[in-house]
């Protein structure tokens, strides 16, 4: 059966399923989201079911602290920071006239790269072997597994990593054990859990009692999986089901789970605009923290106003944790586009404020 | 950041292989796979230069069409 028929056959099923109360499904990936919004699949859905997107969007969440460490490093000079292209975007809250992003910080003459994968941090260390190289790493366990096999492999003396790695489960967690969520259920995020395995999810049926599927980034996937959440609710049961049976495997790829073990311990973590969270963050363990770039450096980052500040009338870390909408944002598409982003959820092609601008969502 | 990208092995030596998709090639480190777990031909997905898991052809083909739907960058 083709892709399209299978969707077609999905959403037929959805359809079919006793009308209920309003079901509220919230995603935690930033490709789920994109998918979601640019095939139009939310029109497609029975009225009352409501498709939230939630904290999947790593960049959205790295902490101001990180971000101004990152910058300052890289304007004391003598180094060269990397980072994921969309890092390089993402503002603080700086005073009028100080840099306030890497890409400002590159455009006042620091060597700041935009890198696509760990192999050309490497690269780049190995081609200035007296230049101390720091890779700034904000992402969670696909982009994490990758930056601890890149070290387990070995990286030249002259690597160092500035961790700002987060898991994705620690924020759902924190989430469903607000009294006052709305949440009905949950899809769970393919390629984390390709990496982490499906079960790493069974705690929201069997600690909270919501219905959860793992889901592809197709159509057909999607829906399988909403549909799969939405007669779990409508049959009162709750338990954990696979609609990425494709790639994902219960216990995710063991290879990449003890590379994860072996560099990385896990720790709590500021989340940008929301605050701690128990063991939500990654740092290096033992040896490894020979490659940590705030054990070699002396950071002279200005003291920040207080952890996890968003920029003044941004609602990004509300819409992180799926309590507004991107267009109920008062700077959505006014101060705030992609061209001219005010906060982090408009920089990063996995913020939901970018990709429902992308998809065509405008202010009201 | 989390949405690999399906590419197809076109040589391998040791962990590293050479991988294309869409006429791209670009090194893929093999290193969170298992040895042997692949050869040329196979098809992988890979997300920031790693190959995260093995996948058939046919999972390869539909999720290159949903990445042209959504217009997804090159590999």
């Amino acid at each position: 059966m083709s892709g399209e028929a299978e969707a077609r056959l999905w959403l037929g099923r959805i359809r079919a399923l006793p009308p209920g109360p309003p079901v509220a499904i919230m995603n935690v990936c930033g490709g789920h989201e994109r998918s979601l919004s640019m095939l139009g699949l939310r029109a497609l859905l029975p009225e009352g079911v409501r498709i939230i997107p939630g904290p999947g969007c790593p960049v959205c969440v790295c902490p101001e602290e990180d971000l101004a460490d990152a910058i300052a490093l890289a304007m004391a000079g003598g180094v060269t920071l990397v980072a994921f292209g969309d890092m390089l975007r993402v503002p603080i809250n700086a005073p009028k006239g100080e840099v306030a992003s890497l890409a400002a910080a590159r455009a006042a003459g620091a060597d700041v790269r935009p890198i696509a994968a760990p192999q050309d941090a490497v690269a780049i260390a190995r081609a200035a072997p007296s230049r101390p190289v720091v890779f700034f790493v904000a992402g969670f366990e696909t982009t994490t597994a990758p930056v601890a096999a890149m070290l387990a492999e070995g990286v030249p003396d002259n690597l160092s990593v500035l961790l700002s790695a987060r898991l994705t489960w620690p924020a759902v967690a924190m989430l469903l054990a607000e009294e006052d969520n709305a949440l009905d259920a949950l899809v769970a995020p393919g390629h984390v859990a390709t990496v982490m395995g499906a079960e790493e999810w069974r705690f929201v049926a069997e600690r909270h009692g919501l219905p959860v599927a793992v889901a592809g980034f197709s159509a057909e996937s999607l829906l399988a999986a909403i549909y799969s959440v939405l007669r779990q609710k409508r049959e009162g049961r709750a338990f954990l089901d696979n609609c990425y049976p494709e790639l994902v495997r219960p216990e995710g790829n063991p290879t990449a789970r003890r590379l994860l073990d072996e560099v990385m311990e896990v720790t709590d973590a500021a989340w940008r605009g929301i605050g701690v969270i128990p063991r939500s963050g990654f740092a290096l363990r033992g040896d490894w923290r020979a490659h940590d770039a705030r054990a070699r450096h002396v950071i002279a980052a200005p003291p920040r106003r207080r952890a996890g500040e968003m920029p003044p009338g941004c609602d990004c870390a509300s819409v992180v944790l799926g309590r507004r909408q991107p267009d109920q944002c008062r700077l959505y598409g006014r101060a705030c586009t992609p061209r001219h982003p005010v906060g982090p959820c408009m920089v990063s092609d996995e913020g939901a404020c970018h990709i429902w601008w992308q998809a065509g969502v405008r202010a009201h | 950041m989390c949405l690999g990208i399906p590419m197809q092995v076109v040589a391998i030596d040791g962990f590293n292989a050479v991988c294309e998709a869409q006429g791209v090639r670009r090194a893929v480190s093999l290193f969170m796979l298992g040895a042997g777990e692949v050869a040329p031909g196979d098809h992988v997905m890979v997300h920031v230069g790693y190959a995260l898991r093995k996948m058939t052809e046919g999972e390869a083909r539909s999720a290159w069409e949903l990445l042209a739907v959504l217009g997804e960058a090159a590999p």
